[in-house]
């Protein structure tokens, strides 16, 4: 299901913009960027962006490939939608970050192991196929311990008033995960549109 | 008004958002509201689904609680989570509005037998509080007026953004300074403060994981609660709602601060005002910062 945009090794890639265009959710509107940065400006974290998503979208255009492919942004959006709500010109700028940050893992481009976003979002995934359902222990535990042994200790313990007050107050329980009855159909479903999203990919 | 929806809880429900399901289940039954669970529901997706699996594979997931929806009847769809919600609304307006998603989910569906066109409709509760019931209809129903309770209403972000000012997700409010969570406080008898940080991120999934790049957003919406000596916090969000409650000691370690600020959902307040029981609908023994002031006021 990787989807290999053209040309993966080369710094510069003028036909990037077009790839971003046609198969990054959202990247259809990215040529309506007129540069205000009213996104950048209004991220809680931009302070915290290598890039922000103002430069971003102009290194897209400019083929700027593996320089946008390297940038922390994407793992530091937190979803709070004032991007999206803001733009003047309606980009849907969190969508294009979040399918950026996707592909530069998927690329090689980032390393795995040192995103944890990505380590944090195959944890949740594993949980939502397993069992159908979110289980709020075994995500954050296999999210601390996928960043190696002695992190997963550390951050265990670090959590582990907070693990108690949740189990004091029955916002955790103790026992097998809660689930949905009918995983296989879930599975099945869900078989098919990650079979299909590789057919729309390998198209592209 | 007799009014039936089915809902649809999330993942949270069962667990770090148990308080929130209770007390939505208690105040939407004593409005009149019937509410029908989506009967073999599955996680949504939230903010990290489409990280992991892409965005088809992703509103798979709403697809099948959608399908299992239309199954109980063609009343709306309604989620408490502002994640659920913007996933399932989401989902849905990309099915009713583009043919390529929706025949490509159906053929996702058709492994199972099912198949969704986006009959329905997805809502969130606050907006159906607002637009279905309305602050006079709420009043109505406030027996025990919270007199004294001073409460700085937390939106956050995914409750209202980016759907609240959209025809579909019923034009109720706007994005940086919604009215709607102080109207709720005050139709509850308590007092709503001014509260900039009402649309502040609080970091959502990014506070799950690395809370170090977080912790000083969430100090911002602390300060100001203190600052404005508020009792509690008041959010319909369940993520704000764990995050904003369970970071306070992280917090004061790494500024030097001393916060301890209950922090509680919206339909909890609005539970204690209606009368309703303290425990079994409110369920304010699940706040880990006891909400004591209010806790005094439950009947």
């Amino acid at each position: 299901m990787n989807a290999v945009s053209p040309t993966p090794t080369k710094k510069y890639d003028l036909s990037f913009a077009r790839w971003v265009r046609d198969n990054v959710d959202g990247g259809d509107r990215m040529n309506m960027c007129m540069q205000c940065g009213v996104c950048s400006g209004s991220c809680p974290l931009g302070d915290q962006m290598d890039l922000g998503p103002r430069k971003i979208f102009m290194m897209v255009r400019a083929g700027m490939k593996e320089a946008v492919l390297k940038s922390n942004s994407f793992y530091q959006c937190v979803s709070c939608y004032r991007c999206v709500v803001r733009c003047p010109r309606e980009v849907p700028v969190k969508y294009i970050l979040h399918g950026l940050g996707r592909l530069a893992v998927q690329e090689g481009y980032q390393v795995k192991k040192d995103v944890a976003n990505a380590r944090f979002a195959d944890a949740f995934w594993w949980s939502v196929t397993k069992y159908g359902k979110t289980d709020e222990r075994l995500v954050p535990t296999l999210y601390f311990f996928s960043g190696g042994f002695g992190e997963g200790i550390k951050k265990s313990l670090a959590n582990l008033k907070i693990a108690l007050g949740m189990l004091k107050t029955k916002r955790m329980h103790i026992g097998m995960p809660h689930s949905s009855k009918k995983k296989g159909d879930l599975s099945k479903i869900l078989a098919k549109a990650a079979e299909i999203q590789a057919r729309h990919e390998g198209e592209a | 008004m007799s009014k039936k929806f089915t809902f649809y809880p999330g993942c949270s429900s069962e667990g770090s958002g148990a308080h929130l399901d209770t007390s939505t289940r208690a105040v939407m039954k004593n409005l009149g509201a019937e509410l029908e669970d989506v009967p073999d529901w599955n996680c949504c997706g939230a903010s990290v689904g489409e990280l992991a699996a892409g965005h088809l594979t992703n509103a798979a997931l709403s697809a099948h609680n959608l399908a299992q929806a239309k199954s109980v009847g063609e009343q709306d769809v309604l989620t408490a989570c502002a994640a659920c919600y913007l996933n399932t609304h989401s989902a849905n307006e990309e099915i009713r509005e583009n043919e390529a998603t929706r025949n490509d989910l159906n053929e996702a569906l058709g492994e199972a037998g099912l198949s969704y066109d986006g009959e329905l409709h997805v809502r969130h509760a606050c907006e159906v509080l607002v637009n279905d019931y309305g602050m006079d209809a709420i009043k109505e129903k406030v027996t025990n007026p919270l007199d004294g309770l001073k409460v700085a209403g937390y939106v956050g972000c995914q409750t209202v953004r980016p759907f609240a000012g959209t025809e579909r997700g019923g034009d109720y409010d706007e994005y940086d300074d919604p009215d709607f969570l102080d109207n709720f406080i005050t139709a509850a008898g308590a007092e709503a403060v001014e509260f900039e940080n009402k649309t502040s991120c609080c970091g959502g999934s990014v506070s799950v994981m690395k809370p170090e790049d977080t912790l000083h957003l969430m100090h911002k919406i602390l300060a100001e609660a203190a600052e404005k000596e508020a009792d509690v916090i008041a959010t319909p969000c369940p993520l704000c709602q764990t995050n904003v409650e369970m970071y306070q000691d992280a917090i004061n370690e790494k500024f030097g601060t001393n916060f301890n600020i209950p922090v509680v959902f919206h339909t909890q307040i609005l539970a204690v005002a209606m009368g309703l029981d303290g425990t079994k609908d409110a369920a304010l023994h699940q706040n880990i910062i006891p909400a004591t002031k209010l806790k005094g006021m439950a009947k």
